[in-house]
């Protein structure tokens, strides 16, 4: 058997998510940064005796918090997609890593949207689609609600057509 | 006797009264002299009544699951009530039991029971029938899987004559009756691969686990002070320590040989694996034993795994990978001949080729990704380990010597993972190659493929490789191909499952050089 290095690649999904996706994932990451680099800086100036070079870390970690909280978003966004289509569910997500996700519909067994308070706040909502295997799970994360709505509506009646016991 | 179809409910062995009373008196024992010891000193004017109290109370309390489980077959499904306050009925379709399996402890052989666990296909619902009389258990191990056969051709038959609306559907049909169905031997034991056991170090964990238990103990021994440590320290070092670390690794062996052997021969005394009614029965134990059943069309692929020490000496192990049982692999071989272990994979999976084929090797930057990994794991450890070091103020010679043990050990280890790298698709199967010190190598259906997941770390965007996973019900729930060419993966994963990516498909960004771009098409074509 030849190393077959196919010409084709995954092209990527064509829906983008909400553009409130970017407010929402600054907020959050902004409420957990600022716990973390909050706490750092208490510790440093309440633990008597601490060297110098220890504010340094913790200036680095403000910093680091800081492009975080402001790059994040934006890379994210560009990288989230997601297609539904008559046969299949497609995602893209990460923001330093990549990962893609394909499953067959006939193989999807559960359709659930969930939405946090801050996510409600936004008018955002996350859709998971599971298959039979607990490697499967496929989550689209802040789409906008209304779009969120039709498109669990859409999957269920799909898959309340098939009648396989989809393992 | 098992209930006919249509019978009303009966009970489980009566001999069950037997059993359940002696294990609840055994598992009720340590409370119970623990409750006399502190009322004796206190009171001994109320012995008459809690002695009677203690023994009868377990006693009753063991008989009540006899008194009120009972279980029926119907036409199309197996029902089981039990439960005193809560009634419970479990009820399993005939056409949707997945596995009958049989176990009997050394008290359900004396008394001639085995107690029937019913997989349905649902993970964790399993129907237990706790016991039935040895030859009962049997008996409804054969009439389930029988009838299934009845039941699903039944269903086949209905379903046909929905679909073609001339035919007659008033003529009686006559259900076809069951196939004989004779039982096909797989394999069974062969006691020329005890030789593998004191090879297979799995129990080793469990003989670790012994001894640790016993330390604890050991540390309450009132000789185990330390002065008493000290005394033998200096007693000990009068003599060579080289002599007493060969005694004691002599010792540990020659210990190790008998626990591993004596582990082997009782799980595997009387192994059988035989193929019939459309599953795989498997038979073993010789103190427990086991019946294990696994339908064949739930078999969605086999793992063969050959551990380090067992490829020194030509030994594999066995698991088929299926939907519907506990936890989807099942061990069917015990450590045998790798041949062995092939053939019967082969026999299971029903054609030859996907488990001895090579596999497409992933290139010099899979190697490297290999490497790095195990380096930079290796350097994790150092790291901490000189944390240690500074903090505890030791000699640097030793740390020095273990950085350079642990480098050596993680290019070991990410040589040895690069070789068991690979993917192959062959005969209708995803074949992939893994395991750090163990060669493992998974074989899926392609059928029993419900979704991809190609995922890329940051290290892995730069030099163009990816990890793609086939996600799947049986087994591990996945079956994951290492650091493989991004482009590769796309197209090992569309011409598994040939349509689903079809959508999802764009010509390369980057133009193919022209060369390999002929060659690739080329072997695309073929």
């Amino acid at each position: 058997m030849t190393d077959v290095g196919g010409t084709a690649v995954l092209r990527e999904p064509s829906q983008q998510v909400s553009p409130r996706a970017i407010p929402f994932w600054t907020v959050s990451a902004l409420i957990g940064d600022a716990v973390l680099v909050l706490a750092a800086t208490a510790a440093y100036v309440l633990v008597p005796g601490v060297p110098g070079w220890v504010g340094l870390l913790v200036v680095l970690l403000a910093l680091l918090a800081t492009v975080h909280v402001l790059a994040m978003p934006r890379i994210r966004f560009r990288v989230h997609r997601w297609e539904v289509t008559d046969t299949a569910v497609h995602t893209r997500e990460g923001w330093i890593g990549r990962e893609t996700r394909i499953a067959p519909i006939s193989r999807v067994q559960t359709v659930d949207s969930r939405q946090g308070a801050l996510m409600r706040l936004f008018g955002l909502a996350s859709i998971t689609v599971t298959t039979a295997s607990a490697a499967g799970p496929i989550t689209v994360d802040c789409l906008d609600q209304h779009v969120a709505r039709d498109v669990v509506a859409r999957l269920t009646a799909i898959t309340a057509a098939t009648e396989d016991d989809a393992t | 006797m098992i209930p006919e179809p249509g019978e009303g409910y009966v009970r489980l062995s009566p001999r069950k009264l037997l059993l359940d009373p002696v294990k609840a008196v055994g598992q009720a024992i340590v409370p119970v002299v623990i409750a006399l010891v502190g009322i004796s000193r206190s009171d001994t004017q109320f012995w008459p009544i809690i002695i009677p109290l203690a023994i009868i109370g377990p006693l009753l309390l063991g008989a009540l699951p006899w008194l009120t489980t009972h279980y029926r077959l119907t036409a199309t499904q197996i029902q089981v009530r039990s439960g005193v306050l809560n009634k419970t009925t479990s009820t399993a379709p005939l056409d949707r039991v997945r596995s009958v399996d049989l176990e009997a402890s050394l008290m359900h052989r004396i008394l001639g029971l085995q107690k029937v666990q019913i997989g349905t296909g649902v993970d964790d619902d399993r129907i237990t029938l706790d016991a039935l009389a040895a030859p009962d258990a049997q008996a409804l191990r054969t009439t389930l899987l029988t009838r299934r056969a009845v039941a699903e051709q039944a269903a086949e038959h209905a379903a046909r004559s929905d679909d073609l609306v001339t035919e007659r559907s008033d003529e009686p049909v006559a259900p076809p009756p069951p196939a004989p169905a004779p039982a096909v031997p797989l394999a069974q034991i062969d006691w020329s691969w005890l030789r593998f056991a004191p090879f297979s170090l799995g129990r080793l964990v469990l003989v670790l686990g012994g001894l640790g238990v016993l330390s604890q103990f050991a540390d309450d021994l009132p000789i185990w002070n330390e002065e008493t440590a000290t005394s033998v320290w200096q007693w000990l070092t009068q003599f060579a320590v080289a002599a007493i670390a060969l005694v004691l690794s002599v010792g540990a062996l020659v210990l190790w040989l008998v626990v591993s052997v004596a582990g082997y021969v009782l799980q595997w005394w009387g192994f059988r694996l035989v193929r019939e009614h459309g599953s795989l029965h498997l038979t073993s134990g010789l103190v427990t034993t086991r019946s294990i059943t696994v339908e064949e069309a739930k078999v969605r692929g086999v793992e063969i795994t050959e551990p380090v020490l067992m490829r020194l000496v030509g030994g594999a192990e066995l698991s088929t990978l299926a939907t519907g049982v506990e936890d989807g692999v099942t061990q069917v071989l015990p450590p045998c001949p790798r041949d062995v272990a092939v053939a019967v994979g082969e026999a299971v999976l029903d054609r030859p080729g996907p488990l001895v084929e090579p596999l497409v090797e992933h290139g010099p930057k899979a190697r490297r990704r290999a490497w790095f990994r195990q380096l930079r794991n290796a350097l994790d450890v150092i790291v901490l380990l000189a944390v240690g070091w500074w903090w505890f103020d030791l000699t640097w010679w030793w740390l020095a010597a273990v950085a350079v043990g642990l480098l050596v050990l993680a290019a070991a280890a990410g040589e040895a993972t690069y070789r068991h790298l690979g993917h192959a698709l062959s005969a209708d199967h995803l074949v992939a190659g893994g395991g750090t010190f163990a060669r493992i190598r998974t074989v899926l259906e392609t059928e029993g493929i419900i979704g991809w997941v190609v995922s890329q770390s940051w290290w892995q965007r730069r030099i163009g490789l990816a990890d793609l996973t086939a996600t799947t019900a049986a087994g591990a729930e996945r079956v994951l191909v290492r650091d493989v060419r991004l482009d590769v993966a796309v197209a090992l994963a569309d011409r598994a499952t040939p349509g689903l990516l079809t959508d999802f498909l764009a010509p390369a960004r980057t133009p193919q050089p022209a060369r390999s771009h002929a060659r690739n098409s080329a072997s695309n074509s073929a």
